[in-house]
């Protein structure tokens, strides 16, 4: 049952699910430009830019809260059953970690106003290739929740670890830099933080990906993921 | 972008394919076919009603539900034109059978409709006359009898005081607990309950479904509803089925989740066109 179902017997059913899903897309989009906003204020060192991305995380916030509603709803006024159930319940895990997104763009944005309180670091490029794959997984998840494609989210479910192994090299140059230099300890360490914040990002797009395979295939994507991030072990 | 060509197996979240109800058959149907006339009301059914579980029989109406729960005490057979042919084994003995004693099936499947129909005596009387007709018991002993079908039933605190007033008296839920009772009071094993809720309100229905949770104790339930969610909420296994065909027969879990056959999704999710 990979095709999209047809029209509900009662229409306003549809509208209110094609709502909820609206919904969801337009929190996706916002989550998708926040976090590039934070990215390329942090390139440009641009803190009014960053300020800007902190304050429009209350809009997520409100998305999130707006979607609970509508979940809470569609629940109880319409007892969703089957690929519907799914969707409705999909829809409030994906919320969540759409939000959760949105906070690491934000985090990403306040810590980049504080690295510009100090003298420029070089190293800050070396976060370029993370920063594109992590906002591609991101984009390409809410991609596949636009059309239920169940492929596309497994691909973004498979690609997430390619992501951990950019972490995991990111964290051993990092600590070169810092063994090399102990005056490149502070910056370093902000920049860790950040690359920690957007490999949660990627894990994040993992379960939206998780999400969409769910409500298209009816069950859950349990096969064991390849890891690779183990900077513990570097 | 990776290709992805290769699509994982997925396990699924319910196991495979075996039901998670222990099933013990109470009542296996096999290739029936039942005809009203030249009308064929029911096509090849299949399956496999579980010992003291509740087992909902969904689809829309002249999906041939009904029909199918009248085969299972033989009611149609009081009407003329209307025949059944293949088997259906109750306890291993096919019901169907021109030799299986019409008079014992009967007290060993009860049946309760969609209006109650109390008979204009006594509530006392109207759990006592059944029982005369199959058993001869001492005041005593019948006393005792409709005491214990009106508790089982969930009426006795109800009505103990008033067992002598006239049953038409009770209210539409207290008439259909009765109609249960009248049932119970044979000691049936399997209990048929045909859309037993559909004209009570939302209380009296709550104390039937309570009363139907209870009762699979001890007996196996079938119940046929128009109303998804009163099959969601009461059974263990749903039956969906559509023009005389069964279309799935599943967990009932399983069915309001993640049903297997795409006609079952678009009638459970509202979707029937």
């Amino acid at each position: 049952m990979n095709t999209q179902p047809h029209d509900h017997l009662v229409k306003s059913y549809d509208e209110e699910m094609a709502r909820l899903t609206g919904e969801i897309a337009a929190m996706g989009e916002l989550a998708a430009k926040q976090l590039e906003s934070a990215m390329d204020a942090l390139d440009k060192r641009d803190s009014r830019a960053a300020q800007r991305v902190a304050d429009n995380d209350d809009a997520i916030d409100d998305q999130e809260r707006r979607i609970s509603n509508d979940v809470l709803r569609l629940l109880a006024l319409r007892q969703p059953m089957a690929r519907d159930l799914r969707e409705v319940l999909a829809a409030l895990r994906i919320a969540s970690d759409i939000e959760r997104i949105g906070d690491y763009a934000t985090n990403i944005a306040r810590r980049s106003m504080t690295l510009n309180l100090s003298a420029p670091v070089p190293l800050v490029g070396s976060l370029d290739p993370m920063t594109r794959m992590a906002c591609r997984l991101v984009r390409e998840a809410m991609q596949a929740y636009g059309v239920r494609d169940a492929a596309l989210a497994y691909a973004v479910w498979e690609r997430d670890a390619d992501l951990d192994a950019l972490y995991t090299t990111l964290f051993r140059e990092l600590l070169t830099y810092m063994m090399e230099d102990r005056r490149s300890i502070t910056a370093c360490t902000h920049l860790l933080f950040i690359a920690k914040d957007i490999e949660r990002i990627g894990d994040h797009a993992t379960n939206i990906a998780e999400n969409i395979w769910f409500v298209v295939r009816g069950e859950t994507l349990n096969e064991p993921r390849v890891r690779r991030d183990q900077p513990s072990e570097s | 972008m990776t290709e992805n060509t290769a699509l994982p197996n997925m396990t699924s979240m319910f196991a495979a394919t075996s039901s998670l109800v222990s099933m013990q058959p109470k009542l296996e149907v096999r290739n029936l076919n039942f005809r009203y006339g030249d009308f064929q009301a029911l096509k090849s059914i299949g399956m496999d009603i579980p010992e003291k579980k509740v087992t909902a029989i969904i689809g829309p109406s002249g999906c041939g539900k009904s029909t199918l729960l009248r085969v299972f005490n033989r009611i149609y057979a009081v009407y003329p034109g209307q025949r059944a042919d293949g088997e259906v084994l109750l306890d291993g003995e096919d019901i169907l059978d021109v030799g299986y004693p019409l008079h014992g099936l009967r007290s060993k499947v009860g049946m309760v409709f969609q209006k109650p129909v109390p008979f204009p005596m006594t509530i006392f009387e109207n759990i006592a006359w059944g029982i005369r007709h199959h058993e001869r018991l001492s005041k005593a002993d019948m006393a005792a009898r409709v005491e214990q079908a009106l508790r089982r039933a969930a009426l006795w605190d109800e009505v103990k005081d008033k067992l002598k007033r006239n049953a038409l008296g009770l209210s539409g839920g207290q008439q259909q607990r009765l109609c249960i009772a009248r049932s119970i009071a044979l000691k049936p094993e399997v209990l048929l309950l045909d859309e037993p809720t559909s004209a009570l309100d939302p209380i009296a229905t709550g104390r039937i479904e309570q009363l139907i949770e209870e009762l699979k104790r001890d007996y196996t339930l079938v119940i046929v509803t128009h109303n998804m969610q009163q099959a969601a909420r009461v059974s263990d296994r749903t039956a969906f089925m559509y023009l005389g065909e069964l279309v799935e027969f599943d967990d009932t879990e399983r069915i309001f989740t993640k049903p297997a056959k795409q006609q079952t999704e678009d009638y459970i999710s509202g979707r029937f066109g």
